[in-house]
C-alpha cells in the first residue's frame, strides 16, 4: 500500500516524459482487492484481455502469483522476461509442472529440442492430469520426429487414455504406414488411438479426431485389400465431419473393389455435393464416370466424364478469381474475413459451412502449420490495430472532455455549492426534529441511515472548495497525459502498419502458392477426364468399325 | 563399385552441393526473416500492452473517480454445479451490465477466474443491486434466479463480490454478496 501511495504521489509530480517512462497500469490496480487479483488475472489470461490485468501483477497474492505474473509477461509480448520468470517457477514449489510445460513448448517452437526435453520431462514427473498428458505427448512427438518410434511408443504406452494419447498414436501410425510395407502395425496403432479417443471428454474435439482416425484406418485397410474392414471403418464417420468427403470417396473405392458399382456410385454421388477443394471430391467426380463405364453404361460414362470436366473447368475459373482477389484485397480479407462474414445464416452454420467453396479452401489452407502461423500473425496484428484505433478515439474524447471541463471550471464559482449547503442545513434540522419523536426500531434504523448519508454529504460539501481549487491542476495534468498517450498511439499505429504490411505480403505469397497448387491439381484431374473421354470415344469408334465391317 | 568416385563426378557433386546450399539458403532466408518479424511483433505487442494499460489507467481515473466508484466482481462458489449462461445487473432498477458467457469464459470461471462484471459511479447513500442469473444446473435444468442486495454507498471505492453457488442435492443456484472494505 505504501508503495502504491508513493507511486501515486510520484506520478502526480512527474513530468510528461516521466509519465511515459513509468511502469504500466498504476491506476489499474486501484480498487481491486488483493485477494481477487489472482482470479482477475486468471480470467484475463483465459479470455485474452490482458491489458487491464497488467497492472495487477504486483498485487497478486498467494502461491500462484509468480506463475500468473510470468504468463501475463508472456501474453503481453515480454517473452524473455516471461521465460526467465517461468524458469524460476518451474524450479520452485508451486505450478512447477505447468511452468515446465509452457517452457518446453516455447523452446520447442524456438528449435531448442534438447533443453525442451528436459523441461517436458520435469512436467511429466511433477504434473497431473491434462498437464502431464500434454507433456508426455510432446515428449513422444520429440522422439517420433527424431526417428525413435520405439521410444515414442513406450512413452505413449505410459499415458492415460484420452485425447493426447490418441493424437500421439495417430502420428505414430502415420510413421508406421510410411515405413512398413504391410499396414498391420499402423492399423494396430490406429485401433489403439480409437480406443483412447473414446475416453476424451471434450465432445467436439473427440468427434473430429475420431473421424480422422477412421478415414486413416479405412484408407490403410483398403490399401491392404481388406475391403469389408475398410467399409466398416468408413461407415462410422458422421456426415457433418470435415473428413466426410474423403471418407465417401474411399467408401466408394472399397465398394467398387468388391464389384458393387451401383453402391460405389451412390457414395461418390454424395461426395460430389461437397466443394472440389476437399480431398477426394475431384476423384469422386472421375469415379462416377468410371463406375458407369464398368457397369456397361458407356453413354452415361461419357456424360459423367464431361460433367466432371465442366466442374473442373468451372473450379479453375473460381481459383483464378480467388487468386485475383488475393492479389487485389489480400489473402486475409479474401480467405479469412470474407469466409467468416458470408456465414450470415449462422443458425444453419452446421449444414452450410462445409458446402461453401471459400470456407473449404480456407479449411484446406489452414491445414498446414505454416499457413496457420501466417494467418495467426496477421489476425493478431489486425486485433492490435483495432485496439489502437479504439484507444485513439477514446483519447480524443477524453481530451475534448478535459478541455471543456477546464473551460467550464473557470466560469464556475461555487453558486451551486452554496444552494446545496443551504439545503443540507435544512435537512439536518428536519432530521433533528424527527429524531426527538417516539420512533419504532425500523424507523430508528431508517433515521440512522439517513443521518449517515447526510453526514457524508456534509463532509463532501466541506471538502468541495479545496477540491475545486486543486481540480484545474489535476485536469491539466490529465490533459497532458491524454495528449502524450494519443501521440504515442499514432507512433505505435505507424509501426504496426509496417509490420502488418510485411506479414500480409508473406501470407499473400503463401496463399497464392496454395491456390496455384490447387489449380495444378484441377488441371491434373482435367487431364485425367480428357484421357478417359478419349479412351471412350476410341473404344466406341472401334466398336462402330467392327459393326460396320461386312 | 567401391572406392572413391571419379574426379569429374566429385566436381559435379561439389557444384551440386554448392547449388543445394544456395537453394537451401534461399529457402531458409524467408524463414529467418519470418522469425525476425515475429520478434518485432512481440516487441510491438509489449509496447502496445504497456500503452493499453496506461490508457486503461487514465480511463479509470477519468471515468470512475475513486470517491464514487463501485465495482462488482463475479466468482463461482462451487465450480462444477452450474453451467453459467448469462448475468444481468441492475442498480436501482436501471440495467448497468449484462454478459453472455462463452465456453472459454465459463471454463475460466470454473478454474477460479474472477470477472469484473461492472464498474461505475454511484452517489453516496442507500442503493439496490439486482442480479438476474440464467444457468443450467447439474441436473440439466435451465434455471433463472433474481437476487436483490441492498447496500450503503460511502465515499471511496465500493467493491462487491457476487458469488454464485449451487449445492447438492437440489443444485438450486444461490447468489451471495460480500463487501470488500
Amino acid at each position: 500500500m505504501m508503495c502504491r501511495t508513493l507511486k501515486a504521489s510520484m506520478r502526480a509530480a512527474c513530468s510528461l516524459l516521466l509519465f511515459v517512462m513509468a511502469p504500466a497500469g498504476l491506476a489499474a490496480t486501484v480498487g481491486v482487492p488483493g485477494e481477487l487479483a489472482a482470479g482477475l488475472a486468471r480470467y484475463a489470461l483465459a479470455t485474452d484481455r490482458v491489458a487491464p490485468a497488467l497492472g495487477l501483477a504486483d498485487s497478486i497474492k498467494g502461491e500462484s502469483a509468480s506463475f500468473l505474473g510470468a504468463q501475463l509477461l508472456l501474453s503481453s509480448g515480454r517473452t524473455d522476461q516471461g521465460l526467465a520468470e517461468l524458469r524460476q517457477v518451474a524450479n520452485g514449489q508451486h505450478h512447477r509442472a505447468e511452468a515446465a510445460l509452457i517452457l518446453g513448448r516455447h523452446l520447442l517452437a524456438g528449435d531448442q529440442p534438447s533443453e525442451a526435453e528436459q523441461w517436458l520431462g520435469k512436467a511429466v514427473r511433477f504434473g497431473f492430469g491434462e498437464t502431464r498428458q500434454q507433456a508426455s505427448y510432446e515428449l513422444a512427438e520429440l522422439a517420433r520426429r527424431a526417428g525413435r518410434t520405439d521410444r515414442a511408443g513406450r512413452i505413449l504406452a505410459g499415458m492415460e487414455e484420452g485425447y493426447w494419447a490418441a493424437v500421439g498414436y495417430l502420428n505414430l501410425s502415420s510413421d508406421y504406414a510410411r515405413e512398413d510395407l504391410n499396414p498391420s502395425r499402423a492399423l494396430v496403432a490406429l485401433r489403439v488411438a480409437l480406443a483412447m479417443a473414446e475416453k476424451d471428454g471434450v465432445g467436439e474435439r473427440s468427434r473430429h479426431l475420431k473421424s480422422r482416425l477412421l478415414v486413416r484406418a479405412g484408407y490403410l485397410a483398403y490399401q491392404n485389400g481388406e475391403h469389408d474392414k475398410a467399409i466398416g471403418f468408413l461407415d462410422k464417420i458422421p456426415l457433418d465431419s470435415y473428413s466426410t468427403p474423403q471418407a465417401l470417396y474411399l467408401h466408394g473405392l472399397a465398394l467398387a473393389a468388391k464389384g458393387n458399382h451401383r453402391a460405389s456410385m451412390q457414395s461418390w454421388h454424395r461426395a460430389k455435393k461437397y466443394p472440389l477443394a476437399y480431398p477426394g471430391v475431384a476423384e469422386a467426380w472421375i469415379g462416377m464416370g468410371r463406375g458407369f463405364d464398368l457397369s456397361g453404361y458407356l453413354g452415361q460414362a461419357g456424360e459423367a466424364y464431361l460433367a466432371a470436366n465442366a466442374a473442373y473447368e468451372s473450379e479453375r475459373v473460381t481459383l483464378r478469381k480467388l487468386a485475383d482477389r488475393i492479389r487485389q484485397q489480400g489473402a486475409y480479407k479474401t480467405l479469412v474475413e470474407d469466409a467468416r462474414d458470408s456465414d450470415l445464416e449462422w443458425f444453419l452454420a452446421d449444414s452450410r459451412t462445409l458446402t461453401q467453396p471459400r470456407m473449404a479452401y480456407l479449411l484446406e489452407f489452414v491445414e498446414h502449420p505454416n499457413a496457420q502461423k501466417s494467418v495467426r500473425r496477421v489476425a493478431d496484428l489486425v486485433q492490435l490495430a483495432r485496439t489502437l484505433e479504439r484507444q485513439k478515439g477514446d483519447l480524443a474524447v477524453f481530451i475534448q472532455a478535459l478541455e471543456d471541463q477546464l473551460a467550464t471550471l473557470g466560469t464556475e464559482r461555487g453558486g451551486a455549492a452554496s444552494t446545496l449547503k443551504k439545503k443540507q442545513e435544512s435537512l439536518e434540522t428536519a432530521l433533528e426534529r424527527l429524531a426527538g419523536a417516539n420512533l419504532s426500531a425500523e424507523q430508528k434504523r431508517q433515521m440512522r441511515r439517513m443521518s449517515e448519508t447526510l453526514s457524508m454529504s456534509a463532509k463532501s460539501l466541506k471538502e468541495l472548495g479545496s477540491r475545486i481549487q486543486k481540480r484545474p491542476s489535476v485536469l491539466r495534468q490529465q490533459l497532458r497525459q491524454a495528449r502524450a498517450l494519443k501521440a504515442q498511439t499514432t507512433g505505435l499505429q505507424d509501426q504496426l502498419a509496417r509490420l502488418r504490411q510485411q506479414s500480409e505480403e508473406r501470407l499473400n505469397r503463401r496463399a497464392l502458392d496454395f491456390v496455384a497448387e490447387q489449380d495444378r491439381q484441377m488441371a491434373f484431374s482435367l487431364d485425367k477426364t480428357e484421357q478417359q473421354i478419349a479412351h471412350l470415344y476410341e473404344y466406341l469408334a472401334l466398336e462402330n468399325l467392327q459393326e460396320t465391317k461386312p | 563399385m567401391f572406392g572413391k568416385k571419379p574426379t569429374k563426378e566429385r566436381r559435379i557433386n561439389a557444384w551440386r552441393a554448392l547449388l543445394t546450399g544456395i537453394c537451401s539458403l534461399t529457402v531458409l532466408s524467408p524463414l529467418a526473416s519470418a522469425s525476425t518479424v515475429d520478434q518485432e511483433i512481440d516487441q510491438l505487442r509489449a509496447e502496445i500492452s504497456e500503452h493499453s494499460a496506461r490508457v486503461f489507467a487514465l480511463e479509470q481515473e477519468l471515468l470512475h473517480p475513486a470517491d464514487t466508484r463501485m465495482a462488482v466482481f463475479l466468482t463461482l462458489g462451487n465450480r462444477e454445479a452450474l453451467d453459467l449462461d448469462s448475468v444481468e445487473l441492475f442498480v436501482d432498477g436501471q440495467p448497468v451490465a449484462s454478459h453472455l458467457y462463452s465456453q472459454r469464459e465459463r471454463d475460466s470461471l470454473e478454474a477460479g477466474g474472477i470477472q469484473q462484471l461492472f464498474v461505475g459511479n454511484l452517489s453516496n447513500g442507500e442503493h439496490e443491486l439486482k442480479a438476474v442469473v440464467t444457468a443450467r444446473s447439474a441436473k440439466d435444468h435451465f434455471v433463472r434466479r433474481e437476487t436483490t442486495h441492498h447496500f450503503q454507498k460511502h465515499p471511496g471505492n465500493l467493491r462487491l463480490q457476487m458469488s454464485l453457488e449451487a449445492e447438492a442435492p437440489s443444485y438450486d443456484p444461490r447468489v451471495s454478496f460480500v463487501e470488500w472494505k
